[in-house]
């Protein structure tokens, strides 16, 4: 027997050897995790250490001028704003502001602020809420709130009538009205008011801030920062919300936020029962991974619904990017687009995309957002024969022996789509258009880029197309105005247009102003199915699905009031149960 | 002696400069800066502002000059992302890179390099097919999947934390406790580092030894009835060892710089995971500061490697002196 034969018999030989030792451990493993079964402790679900997952870091402790997620994840737990939007209900609901009444053109709103203390004991006043508009005014401060608290591009007046009242007055008035208030984090006066008048604000509780530098209104106090591992908050004995009951909130101890960077290690951290929860919706394909841990009774799979932030495509539609380039006569059509949806059959889509996860759509505002969605759009839907009938009357045909179309100038119907590297789902998104445009004869080239590449190129107006995703933090159309409007930032396909370069688009600019100006909420509702369904006429974005969004969190949390907002779970921290168990050691101190 | 010692400290500096410098400029050169991902929240006057406050406005060879100058003073700048120190942060983190470093450099060779000169010395057997064979599969196994699998392999035993570097209590606790706690957490990281490394030196021992073997002076102290073993250990080994250190200094660096697809997947708060989230924001300085720190140590693995050639092979320190 020569010396090769002879390795391989002994690797083999090594592998029954593991396999069957693998196999009897497994065996023993089941045995065992049957004998350990999650016990509810029967007594007080109050106390105990609620533990989950986050991807990144923070930047900076400052909500005022940082909006990554750890940042307001963070400030989501440590501090309290003067009403709040329920992400359940979506109703307003008082916080700071225990009662307020507005004024008969709905312009100026009087504030009565509840009797609070920050957790180092210092009184909460109307001070602190002037300071805070002021704080987030200040030029240099250059706060990302600034934005999101004007009213017809200005500021709100805010003064104090006395150390429990408020006085705030719109510039005009506001579809939305008091709910704008909801974007409004409070800051402690006593511990910034240096640092404003300094100028410095903007650096001040930066991620080496002492934490006992920190104050907080929220229902906890980060308590410890181990940069790169994890961060521990523990409850803020002077946080001013009770339970209906009367009882003090929050009901947790503690919570813990590690550190995971990596979404596999995440998820099997959660299968360890070593966290409670994630921060990111579980995806389609860990699904089927995590039943088997849901039928044990060990973990909940929560379906928030339909997601809000769908995935989607759209076309540089600035004229001067095309000027030169031929194909800008039928891509800047919206039959071409009309077409491209008619060739994408949305049930496949959703099938392969998120693993039939998902519900089909024909606009940026999804099922998901009850309130505002509208069905009664124009929808084109999967018909390769009238995808066929719109190319040929912009006058794409094949022109030669290739698969693919030409115009009559005989350039081929081609362009390139980017994406974001990383992402998933989008690039099975757009792996799926370049595959559903094929038997049409378009040809469609993807590249996968960085994300601060893809938004520098989609900023410069340097692309042909994109399979982008776009989050909101607000259900209410007239806090997205950068997006609706043809002079937004975030009005992708051609941003911040001096004056609407299309008449579809200055349509959609007359009914946003409406329904940003109108207090009628009927009216509002009405005026927002008129802009959906120019929208989905015009196309300037195709959405195709909207994924289904479920949650992973341990059977030992409950009292959530789960929403498809992010934090899906932790935006109602305050009331979140733990029932301290017999296996995870992470009960009840 | 004094001056191959100064010679290299000129290179190692030379080296750190060089390789910081075109991390600077090439993560100025690619598309997107720090404030990208808020460009479509802020509006263009806003991020103008940022942009300014951050000093991103001004041309590169005004911020490069900066930057080079504070190098001078050991200053290597703030961090765009975290707004702290950039030396600070990489104190912080390299301490920490170093407790796997240190721990994956020791199991590996204590694994690698017995299991190298075993095969290597043999010319058939099947002890020497079996560690050959699970080295090419060590090898083979892309260290992501090789991370995951010991990472799933802790959570389904619960033998081991699955990830981190201290769990939430070890703080609170005493030295000793602390030191423990640490200590159940470090060996999926270093498992996940080190088996590849192993396999690495393996490969280098066996083929080396096999080479020394084969030398007339090994064949030379058999032939006086120096017993084998003695061959092997005495004779052989000290020769074979030149390629082995020479890899010791490239993996010196590449351990001690933090391997970010092991601390990301295992959480540990390593100079990878640093280097990795500072690419990822464009976060110049930092990434300058983590590119300087691996060529630091690329360059003091090179040199701790070639002085302990020179004290196993007396032809390289015959080498020196000449």
């Amino acid at each position: 027997m020569n010396r090769q034969p002879r390795a391989l018999l002994s690797v083999l030989l090594l592998g029954s050897i593991a396999f069957m030792g693998w196999r009897w451990w497994s065996s023993q493993q089941t045995g065992t995790d049957q004998g350990t079964e999650i016990v509810f402790a029967d007594v007080s679900t109050r106390g105990g250490v609620l533990t989950s997952s986050l991807r990144s870091e923070p930047r900076s402790f400052n909500r005022w001028v940082d909006r990554n997620f750890p940042t307001e994840l963070i400030s989501q737990l440590t501090q309290s704003k003067l009403i709040r939007i329920n992400r359940s209900t979506q109703e307003i609901e008082p916080a700071l502001a225990e009662s307020w009444t507005a004024s008969a053109d709905n312009q100026t709103f009087t504030l009565t602020l509840r009797q609070a203390s920050w957790s180092d004991g210092t009184p909460f006043t109307s001070a602190d809420v002037v300071f805070t508009f002021a704080a987030i005014y200040d030029p240099k401060v250059n706060s990302i709130l600034a934005s999101s608290l004007q009213v017809k591009g200005q500021p709100l007046t805010v003064t104090a009538a006395d150390a429990r009242t408020v006085v705030i007055g719109y510039p005009g008035a506001f579809g939305p009205g008091i709910a704008l208030l909801d974007n409004l984090t409070i800051a402690p006066k006593h511990k910034l008011a240096a640092a404003l008048a300094a100028g410095t604000f903007a650096q001040a509780w930066g991620v080496a801030t002492p934490v006992t530098e920190l104050a907080s209104l929220g229902p906890f106090v980060l308590s410890r920062y181990e940069p790169g591992q994890r961060l521990i908050f523990d409850r803020n004995p002077r946080y001013w919300k009770k339970d209906p009951s009367g009882a003090t909130l929050p009901n947790l101890d503690q919570v813990v936020l590690e550190v995971v960077p990596d979404q596999n290690a995440e998820l099997v951290r959660l299968q360890a029962g070593q966290i409670d929860m994630l921060q990111q919706q579980v995806r389609p394909e860990d699904i089927a991974t995590l039943r088997p841990l849901v039928d044990r009774g060990k973990l909940q799979l929560l379906e928030l619904g339909v997601g809000t932030d769908p995935d989607l495509f759209f076309f540089n539609l600035r004229p001067r990017h095309w000027a030169k380039d031929p194909r800008g006569t039928w891509i800047g059509r919206k039959e071409f687009r009309q077409a491209i949806s008619h060739a994408v059959d949305r049930e496949a889509f959703a099938n392969t995309v998120f693993l039939g996860a998902g519900v089909p759509i024909w606009g940026p505002v999804t099922p998901g957002n009850q309130k505002w969605f509208s069905p009664n759009v124009p929808r084109y839907g999967f018909s390769l024969d009238k995808a066929r009938q719109l190319l040929a009357g912009l006058g794409l045909a094949n022109r030669d022996a290739d698969q693919w179309l030409e115009d009559e100038k005989g350039t081929e119907a081609r362009f390139t789509v980017l994406t974001y590297r990383g992402n998933s789902s989008l690039e099975r998104s757009a792996a799926v258009l370049r595959e559903d445009l094929r038997p049409l004869g378009i040809a469609v080239d993807v590249v996968a880029l960085e994300q601060g590449a893809l938004v520098e190129r989609m900023l410069k107006g340097d692309f042909e197309s994109i399979f982008f995703f776009f989050s909101s933090s607000n259900l209410d159309p007239a806090m997205s105005p950068d997006f609706w409007l043809s002079s937004g930032s975030a009005h992708i396909w051609n941003i911040g247009q001096a004056s609407p370069a299309t008449e579809w688009e200055k349509q959609i600019d007359d009914l946003m102003q409406q329904i940003m100006s109108s207090t009628d909420q009927a009216q509002r509702k009405l005026d927002f199915d008129r802009v959906q369904a120019i929208f989905a006429e015009n196309l300037p974005a195709i959405y195709f699905v909207a994924p289904r969004m479920y949650m992973g969190v341990s059977a030992r949390v409950g009292s959530m009031s789960p929403t498809i907002l992010r934090p899906q779970l932790l935006w109602a921290a305050d009331t979140i149960t733990v029932r301290s168990t017999g296996s995870t050691g992470q009960g009840a101190r | 002696m004094g001056r191959y010692l100064l010679r290299r400290l000129g290179f190692a500096l030379l080296l750190v400069l060089v390789v910081s410098s075109a991390s600077l400029l090439l993560t100025w050169l690619a598309p997107g800066d720090i404030t990208s991902d808020q460009a479509l929240t802020l509006g263009p006057a806003a991020l103008a502002r940022m942009r300014a406050d951050l000093g991103l406005d001004r041309p590169l060879a005004v911020q490069y000059l900066e930057w080079l100058g504070g190098i001078v003073r050991l200053d290597f700048g703030r961090s765009l992302l975290y707004a702290r120190p950039v030396s600070t942060l990489i104190g912080e983190r390299a301490l920490n890179t170093a407790v796997l470093a240190v721990a994956a450099l020791v199991l590996a060779t204590v694994i690698g390099v017995p299991l190298g000169v075993y095969s290597g010395s043999r010319s058939r057997g099947a002890g020497r097919a079996v560690v050959r064979v699970l080295s090419i599969v060590a090898l083979s196994v892309p260290p992501l999947i090789g991370s995951l699998g010991l990472v799933f392999l802790a959570a389904r035993t619960g033998w081991l934390p699955v990830g981190g570097m201290t769990s939430a209590a070890g703080i609170d606790r005493s030295w000793a406790q602390w030191l423990a706690d640490l200590a159940t957490h470090v060996p999926i990281p270093v498992l996940a580092l080190a088996i590849p490394l192993a396999a690495t030196l393996e490969r280098l021992q066996s083929q080396a030894i096999e080479k020394a073997m084969r030398e007339p002076f090994v064949a030379a102290s058999l032939a006086r009835g120096v017993s084998y073993a003695q061959a092997v250990t005495r004779h052989a080994w000290p020769v074979s060892l030149r390629s082995v250190l020479g890899l010791y200094g490239v993996m010196i660096g590449s351990l001690f710089s933090g391997s970010f697809i092991v601390e990301v997947v295992t959480s540990w708060p390593g100079l990878g995971r640093l280097m990795y989230d500072a690419l990822k924001a464009r976060d110049l300085y930092l990434v300058a500061g983590c590119a300087a720190s691996g060529a630091f140590f690329l360059a003091a693995g090179t040199w701790l490697a070639d002085m302990l050639l020179a004290i196993a092979d007396p032809r390289v320190r015959s080498q020196e002196t000449q």
